[in-house]
């Protein structure tokens, strides 16, 4: 997933000192047991499988279940509809569903509301952002070639074998297939999607613990607890009221005025004062989100030999430590791997694996720009969306640090996107003349996730179209490979490659932040820096 | 060269004798040359003009030494900001992040732990350079365009009458934020080009106006009928003496056009660094303004008085040059 902060606060950016009252909200939306948070409208409408941003990612986590389900804590998958998913050989898995699930119209769950809903996500027809998730399903590139018409309508690899049982063939070996399966793409959908599609979006149907019971476009959405909630991890309150924010300091300032109970980005300005501003009331924990300095290389001036050594040498020249330190007083943790500490060493996290690469070394940097043959073009541009987060920050102290290192006042300059859909627009255009940030917020907790997508030979977000004929061999390989253990040291072989060429520069391991008022207790953030909802409880 | 012995003050002469010392020394060459007289000065020998006049108002006034101090300054140090600022503007050490007042950095550090004295000196140059050269821009176009249609009249003065008022219709800001985004520039000149654009309209209106009543005089139809050329009327007869108004009016738009500068760096969309303006730090200091508002207070403090002192500028030299309104 692309990003971990959304186009959705640009709205009011540009104008955010004359409007912030306007798209502040206000008081006035938590009643009894429900509680008021900060969101950015999403991109996209609610469909599960084109919904690929944070924000509407937020409300599918609250209104749907899948087979599994990303443990809060642990971001280990977890059966939650799966009764078992069993497979002889990482190819052919047989999903059974649990029995007694319903969806919040009183419709069952049944294997082939997920056969229907997959094969919608993938149809080229639908057009969803999120179909390249079904890419490995046999027969992807009938439903949705890479050119021309579809050939078919439904996956061939999908097959409904009983009321709750449902087979599905892969183009190739993947044995952590299964641990994908709680991201929202895959989510089952109910009839009333397919018979009476505009009347769903209006008003989303899905098999969550929560409800929506209206939503204002640009403004607010109400979710309310569903009472008849099966599952085993229902809602502890009795609703959610999202408030559509355009700048988290207005978010944050609103938490301190006890207008908004929680802040679930608090902005890296306010992180000197937020200790003491909400007296401990502040959560700081790590998420699967890694910040990267991407490479246009389909420049032909970024993809040489000297341009490998060049970008090894910026990485040198940035002082993670101190910016880390400075600009987001440690809710960031400087990378020394190109995956992220979730995962856990068993998962394929591996600290130093970037080695002295990583280390701020001025006199290294120095050297090795020198030996690469200058940076290429003359001067660095980091291009950056300055819409989100906080970006200008930490993108003009990576510039002054390389300026520093190099001794040249005017070596690197921030390039800054007016919002992020013009960003990714431009991206997406290859229009990128130098770095550009890249910030990864993983879709499931898998080493696979943090390289495949995006250094793989023409990967859904490979935005730099890097290729490395190896690296390519040896994800295939610890695709195919059944024991996981192996399959995650090929993948670490892989991300060496990625090293050696120094394919994006890993600058920091994010942490997600929150702050609330208060009348809440019991609140957390999964590793996905999303806030536990269901869990927390009011008053 | 027989208009020479009024040339000096000629040139700014407001109405009444200065225009009648123009119509006589057009004619009456070989008169003046004779008895080598003065011809119609006062009896001290030296002719008093509107200029001379204003020129002594202004020297008496204490809000025009004041400003004029403040712009001398201005001016001095976005020539050689390296005379009182140490180091570079653009070298800043992350470690001195929000510091206060230090050895050499007598305003702290912003939240980039750049010294925020030397970069309010160095923003100096920026605004001063933005503010002087639209200026030019302004009162050079928008004069030219103004006069001529005021002089000629017909069809093209309707047609630069109607095509003011669509540039009058354009919300500054907004036409900044819409035509500026689609730069990627990072010079002061898209900025520049900028407030031409939308500023000549006014110098126009208000050339044009001076000009149509400076065409009314007697001077000016005795010139004609003596057989002058168009451009010589415009340049000799009319020029010098409805340019008062446009000289006034730009003066205070310079301060405008400073603030304007900044407003538009602001937003993002004027200049971008590692450009140093005024506006990009105040920008950047605003989210840290709990912590560390010294970095937002001090290259504020400074447009502001920069903004002030051309404006009281303009006041001055209105009062001085424009009688009619005191």
């Amino acid at each position: 997933m692309r990003g971990p902060t959304r186009a959705g606060r640009a709205a009011c950016a540009i104008g955010a000192a004359l409007m912030m009252a306007g798209c502040g909200g206000g008081g006035g939306f938590g009643g009894a047991g429900v509680l008021t948070s900060s969101w950015g409208d999403p991109q996209n409408p609610l469909e599960p499988a084109d919904t690929n941003e944070v924000q509407g990612g937020k409300v599918l986590d609250m209104i749907f279940r899948g087979l599994k389900k990303y443990d809060p804590r642990t971001g280990r998958a977890v059966n939650m509809l799966a009764e078992r998913i069993s497979t002889p050989d990482s190819r052919t898995f047989t999903v059974t569903v649990k029995d007694g699930w319903r969806f919040s119209n009183g419709e069952p769950v049944t294997a082939r509301s997920f056969v229907d809903a997959w094969n919608y996500g993938a149809s080229l027809r639908n057009n969803q952002r999120n179909a390249y998730f079904f890419g490995y399903i046999d027969g992807y590139d009938k439903v949705h070639p890479g050119s021309g018409r579809q050939s078919a309508d439904t996956l061939s690899g999908l097959r409904v074998t009983g009321p709750r049982t449902f087979t599905v063939r892969l183009d190739q070996k993947f044995a952590g297939f299964p641990d994908t399966l709680g991201y929202a793409a895959y989510a089952p959908l109910p009839r009333a999607f397919f018979t009476d599609h505009a009347g769903w979006l209006r008003k989303p149907i899905g098999n969550g613990p929560y409800q929506i019971a209206s939503y204002s476009k640009g403004s607010a959405m109400t979710l309310k607890k569903w009472n008849g909630y099966p599952g085993p991890d229902p809602a502890r309150n009795e609703g959610v009221t999202l408030l559509v924010y355009t700048d988290s300091n207005t978010a944050y300032t609103d938490v301190l005025a006890g207008n908004l109970d929680l802040v679930d980005d608090v902005p890296a300005t306010q992180l000197k004062n937020v200790r003491t501003d909400l007296d401990g009331r502040y959560i700081n924990t790590p998420a699967g989100i890694l910040q990267t300095l991407a490479f246009p290389y389909y420049d032909p001036k970024w993809n040489t030999e000297g341009a490998r050594k060049v970008r090894t040498g910026l990485s040198m020249a940035i002082d993670r430590a101190q910016i880390t330190e400075t600009i987001f007083r440690r809710t960031r943790t400087p990378a020394t791997d190109w995956t992220s500490p979730v995962l856990g060493t068993a998962g394929g996290f591996q600290a130093g694996l970037c080695g002295h690469a990583c280390d701020y070394d001025p006199a290294g940097a120095r050297r090795l720009i020198r030996e690469g043959g200058g940076i290429p073009g003359g001067r660095l541009k980091i291009t950056y969306n300055a819409d989100t987060g906080s970006h200008k920050q930490w993108v003009d102290a990576v510039c002054n640090s390389i300026n520093n290192a190099l001794g040249n006042d005017k070596a690197c300059v921030g390039n800054p996107v007016g919002t992020f859909a013009d960003f990714r627009n431009q991206i997406g255009q290859h229009r990128m003349s130098g770095p550009f940030r890249a910030g990864w917020q993983m879709d499931y907790p898998l080493i696979q996730n943090f390289l495949q997508p995006l250094y793989y030979t023409d990967a859904s977000s490979n935005d730099g179209k890097w290729s490395n004929k190896r690296f390519d061999r040896l994800v295939d390989q610890a695709n195919a490979e059944t024991d996981r253990a192996a399959s995650v040291r090929l993948f670490q072989e892989a991300e060496k490659v990625v090293r050696d060429n120094m394919a994006a520069i890993p600058l920091w391991y994010q942490n997600g932040s929150a702050g609330y008022t208060a009348r809440l207790s019991h609140v957390a953030l999964n590793p996905f820096s999303v806030p536990v909802y269901n869990e927390i409880k009011v008053g | 060269m027989p208009e020479q012995p009024y040339e000096p003050e000629g040139a700014i002469a407001g109405t009444g004798m200065g225009g009648a010392m123009d119509l006589g020394a057009s004619e009456a060459t070989t008169l003046e040359r004779g008895p080598g007289a003065p011809s119609g000065g006062g009896p001290a020998g030296r002719p008093r003009s509107l200029g001379s006049d204003a020129w002594r108002d202004l020297r008496r006034n204490p809000v025009f030494l004041l400003s004029a101090l403040v712009i001398l300054f201005l001016v001095f140090i976005s020539l050689w900001p390296s005379a009182i600022a140490p180091g570079s503007p653009l070298s800043c050490d992350l470690a001195k992040s929000q510091d206060g007042p230090g050895p050499g950095a007598p305003f702290g550090y912003d939240g980039q732990g750049c010294n925020v004295y030397t970069r309010t000196v160095y923003g100096a140059r920026t605004s001063v350079t933005v503010g002087v050269l639209a200026t030019l821009g302004v009162g050079v176009l928008g004069s030219v365009l103004g006069g001529l249609a005021g002089y000629f009249g017909g069809w093209p003065d309707a047609l630069l009458s109607r095509t003011t008022d669509i540039f009058f219709a354009i919300p500054v800001v907004l036409g900044g934020l819409v035509l500026l985004s689609v730069v990627t520039s990072n010079t002061v000149w898209p900025v520049i080009g900028f407030m031409v654009l939308l500023g000549w309209p006014q110098i126009s209106r208000i050339a044009r106006g001076s000009v149509i009543g400076a065409r009314q005089h007697d001077y000016v139809q005795a010139a004609r009928a003596l057989g002058a050329s168009d451009s010589r009327i415009l340049l000799r007869h009319i020029a010098p003496n409805a340019v008062a108004p446009v000289i006034v009016v730009a003066t205070i738009a310079l301060g405008t056009y400073i603030s304007l500068e900044a407003t538009l760096s602001y937003l993002g969309v004027g200049l971008k660094p590692p450009s140093v303006s005024w506006g990009i730090d105040i920008s950047a200091a605003s989210p840290y303004v709990r912590n560390a508002p010294h970095a937002l207070l001090w290259p504020s403090g400074a447009l502001a008085v920069t903004v002030l002192a051309f404006i009281m500028l303009g006041d001055a030299v209105r009062d001085a040059l424009d009688p009619k309104l005191r």
